[in-house]
């Protein structure tokens, strides 16, 4: 009783609020206000709606769009990009803003001392940009060598004022007018932007627990959820089926990998299934990908084609097709490799019989389903898995580190739409080169392949040859299968009928990311 | 022939000495009380003749002799199969003295076997301390009982094995005026029956005094005074014995 | 009477989970993949998992796990802690260890080959033996009491044999706290089962437990669909209250 006496007020004041007020729930308090030193979704979140930027990509079309600037321009040898900013510029509190501030803000992530995030994507191997204001209205930035997409990295960075504050003021369409920790965040309209959002403000309730923002949102107290599971979004489905939309295939995977490193202690035997190219796809073959989707994920899921998700439109291999379920065929190849099935058994040449063990993260209930999905699939050919879960930090311990494990069964995340971004997992040398990392020369000639690919997409100019690059890396993982990509979740909102101007995507910040255009009927 | 129970022992806790080398002597079939305030060492006298008192924290040293037997430095097994047997004790309060869970009949053949083999026969002993021996009441459990149910019980466990001496510690004290003489009258029936030598500790002198040959003060862990009865009340020498008589209700004759 | 009753109902709990085999319809593992959250009736007397797995053979296997391995697990620790209540420091030093620290370097030096049969017997012998100290600590404050008691000194005595005095005076008194200690440790270890799940240890799938099956229940929206989530939960009281009653 205690709890609702408690509850209740705050439920009454929450929803007598202006109409214009756009309401949504944050999973937690965000780490940081300082544009530049954000990590954590929430932080990114605030960041995001108050951002002041030069230019934005549209999320949909892909498009660079001004913003902050009226037009860019880029250099023909593609290093250094131009732009000329819109006249009477002002932060949120009424001091101007003009080109120094942006050299100040570029100068500033860049500095080693901040450690700021979002300097490390403006750094190349090449060296630093160095930005020269040449009038009030008009900044180049240069680059020692070309850099590809050069215009797109100003989508995420944030013009900062002079005066560095908790909450800083903001360039952008909203500002942070009211920070209750572990209550809420208003956003509140700055009415120095150029433009005029349709939303007075906005206001972002703290409540870590899910359920009881689904209990919210179906009672009409919030006006969007930008995440659910598949099984509350069968509710809202059920319940508000005009609220529940289902925005496609996410950009993350869930996938799994064989440890190949050779330094590991797989024994011997295992090692050279492992190491088999027919061995890998046999085993992608006798996985029920839609099984997965369908059971695990309540169908809101898709079998993954390869390394890049499909909601990746513009860089995804359109050629690349989910791998059909075909035990039948699994089980000739692994024949014709010199595997017998005797009794139920299947055993290699040598007799051994093939089992492995499959580690995850303990506590995440879907991927203990898919792999309890995936033992049965490959009980069917014979094969015994032994699925392990294990608490997050030894599950990393043992991939990253020791090479103690078998199998194991993940997921990648991508929030980006760059084919670069996942350069630290391709790589040969890398930390994070999952089945066989930090190599000092490439261990197959598949992996030197890969290497030259993904240097190639980092450093050539030419957006359709890194395409072609890009294409071809994906149809390299796809035949090696070192990786085995294994569905893409479907990226599920709720969104309220009341809301409008909405056109959401798959990749962050889904919903939000033309919160100019949204408005409330 | 030798002394029932002979004594000169001193006991302490850690390093405060409590009993003073306290003398006595028991002759067979002879009853003394042990009187003295509380705090004044006779609990802890109990204790050491039967040399338990290191299990409340105690120790001591002197010497102990039951028919010319000396029990000081007797091993632990030895000086088992004295207690009970050789030295009879009846405690005080059967509330806390007898173990609620354990059934009459439990107690009764425990503490036979502890000292004879085979079954035990507890008709005539429960008989002689005016306990019923049926089914009923061997079947209950000591948590049941009254209290003067419970002090007779004890009474027989302290006789069952016909001791040469039986040390009784406020045997009375937990029992309402009635059942306390009583009591008295059973204790003095069986030294009458027995010739068993008794010794009586407690603080109130009038009533053992009545059942008793001779009286031991104990004060301050001494005995100041010892004497039989009559003379201790009618011309008591020490100054603690006078004010213990003087404390007494007076009589009304 | 309602002792009588009491034990008729775990008697066929303890039958239903020793004849799990014959009285399961289906393995436990089995996935009924054109089926997934069935509802109650026909085929699966209790629905479906999300996975298509029948409920009412993973909870009749479960139950054959957890009836077993739980009151094992507690027999264990009751048994240490009468054993080594004694070192009251050592208990004190138990009490305060980060268990859940040492629970995860376990399983991180477990070997991956450990099946889950193993895995979860492993499980509750770690609980079993880690969870000596609080009994220990109830059984050291009654010894404590017991030592200074009145009828162990008359026991003494009377000259019993030390070891007679322990069996006959003494232990009943600790058995009723052993009994105590042991019907709070039966449910309270069925649902460590399931939370040591979130660090990898206990039941690894395909095996069902109690514990992995009450977990189901976080999600209270899947109850509204199907009520018979709510077996595990609903078996696991009734046994707690038949051993109360039974052991009263």
């Amino acid at each position: 009783m205690r709890f609702f006496a408690l509850i209740c007020p705050c439920l009454w004041f929450c929803s007598v609020a202006s109409a214009a007020e756009l309401r949504f729930g944050l999973s937690g308090d965000p780490k940081t206000f300082d544009p530049l030193h954000v990590l954590d979704d929430n932080s990114e979140v605030v960041r995001y709606l108050t951002a002041g930027v030069l230019v934005r990509v549209n999320r949909v079309t892909d498009k660079v769009e001004p913003e902050l600037a009226e037009s860019y321009k880029l250099s023909p040898d593609g290093r250094a990009i131009t732009f000329k900013l819109r006249p009477n510029l002002k932060f949120s509190d009424g001091t101007p803003l003009n080109a120094s501030d942006v050299a100040r803000t570029l100068n500033t992530a860049l500095d080693p001392k901040q450690a700021s995030p979002k300097g490390d994507t403006f750094r190349t191997d090449q060296g630093v940009p160095v930005a020269k204001v040449n009038s009030p209205l008009e900044i180049t930035i240069r680059y020692p060598a070309p850099k590809p997409d050069l215009e797109r990295l100003f989508d995420a960075l944030s013009i900062i004022p002079v005066k560095a504050e908790k909450i800083p003021s903001s360039a952008g369409p909203f500002f942070v007018s009211e920070y209750r920790p572990g209550e809420s965040i208003r956003l509140t309209r700055n009415p120095y932007y150029f433009q005029k959002p349709a939303l007075d403000s906005i206001r972002l309730d703290i409540q870590p627990n899910k359920d009881i923002e689904l209990t919210r949102f179906l009672r009409g107290e919030l006006h969007f959820i930008n995440k659910l599971d598949p099984e509350s979004f069968d509710r809202v489905a059920k319940e508000k089926p005009a609220a529940a939309r289902n925005l496609g295939a996410s950009l993350d995977s869930d996938l799994l990998w064989f440890n190949q490193a050779p330094s590991s202690s797989v024994p011997e035997w295992k090692h050279k299934w492992f190491t088999s190219t027919a061995f890998r796809h046999a085993i992608s073959e006798s996985i029920h990908r839609d099984d997965i989707a369908r059971l695990v994920f309540r169908g809101h899921a898709h079998p993954a084609a390869g390394p890049v998700s499909p909601a990746n439109k513009f860089w995804f291999n359109a050629q690349l097709k989910p791998l059909p379920y075909d035990a039948a065929a699994a089980s000739k190849a692994l024949a014709s490799e010199g595997f017998k099935l005797t009794g139920g058994v299947l055993k290699d040449r040598d007799g051994h019989p093939v089992e492995f063990s499959l580690i995850t993260n303990a506590g995440n209930r879907p991927r203990e389903a898919m792999a309890a999905v995936i033992q049965d699939d490959l009980k069917k050919i014979g094969i015994r898995v032994n699925i392990v879960t294990l608490e997050m930090g030894s599950l990393i311990e043992r991939i990253a580190r020791t090479a103690q494990y078998e199998a194991c069964l993940l997921s990648f995340t991508s929030v980006e739409i760059n084919p670069t971004e996942q350069m630290n997992v391709w790589l040969s040398s890398g930390a994070q080169h999952a089945w066989w990392p930090l190599q000092k020369t490439p261990g197959t000639q598949w992996e030197a392949r890969i290497d030259k690919l993904q240097m190639s997409m980092a450093s050539e100019p030419s957006q359709a040859l890194r395409k072609k690059a890009f294409d071809e890396f994906q149809q390299l993982v796809v035949e090696q299968e070192p990786i085995i990509y294994l569905v893409n979740q479907d990226h599920l909102s709720a969104i309220s009928p009341a809301l409008k101007g909405t056109q959401p995507v798959a990749a962050p910040p889904q919903i939000l990311w033309n919160v100019g255009q949204l408005r409330l009927e | 022939m030798n002394n029932a129970l002979e004594f000169r022992i001193s006991a302490s806790y850690g390093k405060t000495e409590v009993l003073h080398s306290v003398a006595g002597t028991i002759a067979p079939g002879e009853i003394v009380a042990l009187a003295g305030l509380s705090g004044s060492g006779k609990s802890t006298l109990a204790l050491a003749l039967l040399r338990l008192l290191h299990y409340r924290g105690g120790s001591v040293t002197g010497s102990i002799t039951v028919e010319g037997r000396e029990l000081t430095g007797l091993s632990e097994s030895a000086m088992r199969s004295v207690r009970g047997k050789l030295i009879g004790y009846v405690p005080q309060s059967p509330g806390t003295a007898l173990n609620e869970r354990l059934k009459v009949r439990t107690l009764l053949e425990e503490t036979w076997s502890a000292h004879a083999e085979g079954a035990g026969s507890f008709g005539a002993l429960l008989e002689s301390v005016q306990l019923p021996g049926d089914q009923v009441f061997l079947n209950k459990r000591a948590g049941e009982l009254s209290t003067g149910q419970g002090q007779r019980l004890l009474i027989a466990f302290g006789i069952m094995h016909k001791p040469a001496v039986l040390l009784a510690d406020e045997p009375t004290s937990a029992l309402d005026v009635i059942t306390q003489a009583a009591v008295l009258k059973l204790f003095a029936e069986l030294n009458q029956k027995n010739g068993t030598a008794m010794l009586f500790i407690s603080h109130d002198l009038l009533s053992v005094a009545s059942i008793s040959h001779r009286v031991d003060i104990l004060h301050e862990g001494k005995i100041v005074e010892s004497g039989p009865p009559g003379k201790i009340f009618s011309a008591p020498e020490h100054p603690f014995t006078r004010s213990l008589v003087d404390a007494m209700p007076r009589r009304m004759d | 009477m309602r002792r009588k009753l009491a034990s008729a109902i775990l008697i066929l709990v303890a039958l239903c989970a020793l004849f799990a085999p014959a009285i399961a319809p289906f393995d436990y593992d089995r996935q009924f993949r054109e089926s997934p959250h069935a509802a109650a009736g026909g085929q699966f007397l209790m629905g479906t998992d999300n996975l298509g797995r029948d409920r009412f053979s993973r909870l009749v296997y479960a139950t054959r796990i957890s009836i077993v391995l739980a009151p094992a697990a507690a027999a264990v620790s009751v048994l240490l802690a009468l054993m080594l209540s004694r070192f009251s420091s050592l208990t004190t030093l138990c009490l305060s260890l980060p268990w859940i620290f040492l629970f995860i370097i376990m399983r991180a030096l477990l070997p991956l080959d450990t099946g889950p049969f193993a895995s979860i017997l492993l499980t509750f012998a770690l609980m079993g033996v880690a969870g000596w100290a609080w009994p220990a600590r109830i059984f050291n404050a009654s010894i404590r009491q017991i030592r200074q008691s009145g009828w162990l000194l008359q026991a003494r005595a009377s000259g019993m044999p030390s070891r007679r005095i322990a069996l006959i005076h003494v232990w009943p008194h600790l058995r009723a706290i052993a009994v105590a200690q042991f019907r709070v440790l039966v449910p309270a270890y069925i649902l460590s089962e399931a939370s040591l799940g979130l660090i990898g240890l206990g039941v690894a799938e395909p095996l069902p437990s109690w514990g992995n099956l009450l977990a189901e229940l976080q999600r209270p929206q899947a109850v509204s669909a199907n009520p018979w989530i709510l077996a595990p939960l609903g078996l696991l009281m009734l046994v707690m209250i038949c051993l109360e009653e039974v052991s009263a």
